[in-house]
């Protein structure tokens, strides 16, 4: 990167809100690119009140509420912006939306609400998911900033089935790329994206915080958990089977699930019907300590998504010495390595994740140790804060 | 002895789900007078036997209400008036929107008043405080697993159940259920559902090369139908040639992600939700209707598809071993098994066509002497006298 608009390279992230204390990955990804000297612009739909003191600067998109007088008043001064404070920025806006064929309507729309961009210069201006740059594929060409897409697992493979086309649009453009993992890279190949334009930069973890503390007591029952909200995407009830399969073959265990989500009644009355409720904990969303205290005491880590990009809660657990069990769920076989450090199961299959226990659970201390050894050699190795915040530096660098 | 009664049948909305409205039309042939309260979603033509006392979901609609009552029950009768405000200060969250509910329910004082849904039985405990007798119906996900996941749930059925003076089950499964919260098991009458007489057409014959299998319901965990899209999968892979729809299911992003992940999309597919007629018409070109559900009263779209002589088969949840005897009137398999789900449809479609015939027969059989309308509307009327005379 040689030339910039501005004194120091400047990179917009989009979002839809400020990230929360808990968002490790975009928390650590602006102080990163901030202690690398960048300077970092956060586009938001919504603040809220204790934003103000985020570490980077925020600019929220205009409140369009209900209230139809209000949302015309709103519309009537961000069009008045577009023509006096940023004429040529809208306007080149306006010609590319019409260029793609996009209504008059629709294109009015879109100037309107993309009107906060365009007063910010930056260098990059980067979506932090796939969805947030429908209906504003254009924008970063009009601000004469370069364009990045970050891809999860759900808005790379549940939204385009839930909105048919959504990308179809934004595929075409010159885009750089950034996913989780070698599976979401071929994902984007079958849109006919170019290798050249994908860079796959994984999740990272606060490793120091992640070291497990006490070493894990050998308890009579088995104890396994899972951190995952509770969504059918997580693949729950599969799990629940497995275990109630397990239950049938004599082995005493019990399970924690952390995390709060709608899906609670169908997990619960699962748990039920398997007759195994009595052996399930729903201990809801906890504070990142508590969720360390809780791996601390388990021996085995599930994680049997139906559907996964990565999941940083897989990387915690090996970082704590827990032996994991996953699905193979799209970016999951990249995170757990079958039989080095951990294991793969194929999804929806509970026959499989319940032999797959018993077996580990027949496994010698010896066997447990290094796998568990493995894991960790290999989350300190591959998934550090800083390795990925050198990723990020390198993808606004080199591209 | 009263012969004649007035009966509310109280589900929140008018028009309610077509099992309470088939309810409330059998009902106003009797002879009795029927009372709807509520929130009126639609206008709806009813038999003059009907009277409806709800208001619509405007603040203007629902002060007049408010008003219209309060001010009959102050000038004739007070005193009721001051008991019902000094019960519901005590209960109530929302003061003034629970007295645009029940203050015409006071005014018009029906002898049974039935409620249809367990959650809000809490709100009409008071009717009994006024002479008024009050009917409960245990139904589907009311009672088989909301009071396991909401323990604040479990503890309000356990201190009304018992108050309850007496109860409509939908199934003999989930009478014994509601057994669990204290319902008294002598108070509880199992009425199920019925469907209007039908004259017999002759059938549609049914071979296809591709075997057509139908699900109708609403896009909900409870219905199961993650068992069987997965069953779904072992068929295909089986080289068996079928074809499944779902009606009602699309929109749903957990349902449209299996049947991409296991390749499905020739084989499956998720349509909205239709008409009914369009949906009896789907369901009688069909081979078979399957209803892989977790959890039941008894589903009325099984009785329909017996009715329309579509073979059925079935999870084992709920009430539905009451109807279906496998092999015989239809087919059923254990819950939250898609292996299982998978081995019976391929067993169904290796069956001799005469084979299949006697079972349709067999199946349009028991709903005609098991679950006629008729029959429902009897039995659901012998309950109100029962109860009603009771306190005679």
């Amino acid at each position: 990167m040689t030339k910039h608009k501005t004194e120091r390279p400047t990179i917009g992230i989009v979002l839809s809100t400020v990230p929360r204390y808990s968002e490790t990955f975009f928390r650590n990804k602006i102080k990163g690119l901030q202690d690398n000297g960048f300077r970092v612009i956060l586009f938001v739909d919504y603040l809220e009140p204790e934003d103000s003191n985020f570490a980077c600067k925020v600019v929220a998109s205009n409140v369009f509420n209900k209230n139809t007088f209000k949302r015309i008043w709103c519309s009537f001064l961000a069009l008045l912006k577009s023509f006096f404070m940023h004429p040529k920025r809208s306007s080149i806006l306006y010609t590319l939306n019409k260029r793609d064929g996009i209504s008059f309507k629709e294109n009015m729309k879109q100037v309107i609400l993309n009107q906060f961009f365009l007063k910010e210069d930056v260098d990059w201006l980067h979506f932090g998911f796939g969805m947030l740059a429908v209906k504003r594929e254009n924008v970063a060409a009009a601000m004469c900033a370069k364009m990045a897409v970050s891809f999860r697992g759900y808005d790379l493979y549940l939204s385009p089935l839930k909105h048919p086309g959504c990308y179809n649009m934004l595929f075409t453009k010159d885009i750089q790329y950034h996913v989780l993992s070698q599976e979401m890279k071929q994902e984007l190949f079958r849109y006919k994206i170019s290798s050249n334009k994908i860079q796959v930069i994984t999740p990272a973890i606060d490793i120091p915080f992640f070291t497990a503390n006490t070493a894990v007591e050998n308890k009579n029952r088995l104890e396994l958990v899972t951190v995952a909200r509770l969504h059918w995407k997580k693949g729950l009830v599969y799990t629940l089977e497995a275990l109630a399969l397990l239950k049938q073959s004599g082995i005493a265990f019990h399970y924690t699930i952390i995390g709060a989500g709608s899906e609670k009644e169908r997990l619960v009355f699962a748990a039920y019907q398997l007759g195994i409720l009595e052996d399930v904990t729903f201990t809801g969303k906890l504070v990142q300590s508590e969720v360390k205290k809780q791996l601390e005491q388990a021996a085995i880590y599930l994680q049997y998504s139906i559907q996964e990009g990565f999941c940083n809660a897989v990387i915690e657990a090996q970082a704590l010495g827990l032996l994991c069990v996953v699905s193979n769920a799209e970016g999951l076989a990249e995170n757990v390595l079958d039989g080095k450090t951990g294991w793969v199961v194929p999804k929806r299959n509970p026959v499989l994740l319940a032999n797959k226990i018993e077996t580990i659970v027949k496994l010698s201390e010896a066997e447990k140790q290094k796998i568990s050894k493995n894991a960790i050699t290999r989350v300190h190795k591959e998934f550090g804060l800083i390795k990925q915040q050198e990723a990020f530096v390198h993808f606004y660098s080199e591209n | 002895m009263k012969d004649q009664l007035k009966i509310a049948v109280y589900s929140g909305d008018i028009p309610s789900t077509t099992f309470i409205e088939r309810l409330i039309h059998g009902l106003s042939n009797t002879g009795n007078s029927i009372y709807l309260f509520g929130f009126i979603k639609k206008k709806t033509k009813y038999q003059d036997s009907v009277s409806v006392f709800g208001y619509k979901n405007t603040r203007q609609h629902k002060a007049l209400h408010y008003i219209k009552y309060s001010f009959l029950l102050f000038c004739f009768k007070h005193k009721e008036k001051r008991k019902l405000d000094a019960i519901l200060k005590k209960q109530s969250k929302n003061l003034l929107l629970t007295k645009v509910k029940c203050y015409p329910v006071l005014w018009h004082k029906p002898d049974v008043f039935h409620v249809q849904w367990a959650k809000g039985l809490a709100d009409w405990i008071w009717v009994q405080e006024f002479e008024m007798k009050l009917v409960l119906s245990l139904r589907g996900a009311h009672i088989n697993y909301s009071p396991i996941a909401d323990k604040t749930l479990a503890a309000m059925y356990r201190e009304n159940f018992p108050k309850a003076d007496g109860f409509h089950a939908v199934s003999k499964a989930i009478g014994l259920e509601a057994v669990k919260y204290g319902a008294v098991k002598e108070k509880i009458q199992v009425v199920y559902s019925g469907l209007p007489f039908v004259e017999e057409k002759k059938t549609v014959a049914k071979q296809k090369d591709v075997f057509q299998i139908i699900s109708v319901g609403r896009a909900h965990w409870k219905k199961g139908y993650t068992y069987a899209l997965d069953a779904c999968n072992i068929l295909k892979a089986q080289g068996i040639k079928f074809h499944y729809t779902i009606v009602g299911g699309t929109n749903d992003i957990e349902f449209a992600y299996q049947i991409h992940d296991l390749h499905l999309e020739n084989e499956v597919s998720l349509l909205d939700n239709l008409p009914y007629d369009s949906v009896q018409t789907l369901m009688q070109h069909a081979d078979l209707l399957l209803l892989p559900s977790v959890e039941e009263g008894i589903a009325n779209v099984v009785l329909e598809a017996m009715q329309k002589t579509t073979l059925v088969l079935t999870t084992d949840c709920g009430g539905m071993d009451e109807v279906i005897s496998d092999g015989v009137n239809g087919f059923i398999v254990p819950i939250r098994d898609s292996e299982a789900i998978a081995t019976k449809i391929a067993e169904i479609v290796t069956i001799p066509q005469a084979a299949k015939e006697e079972i349709r027969e067999k199946a349009l059989h028991t709903i005609k002497t098991q679950h006629s309308e008729d029959q429902m509307v009897h039995q659901m009327l012998a309950l109100y006298q029962s109860i009603y005379h009771d306190k005679a």
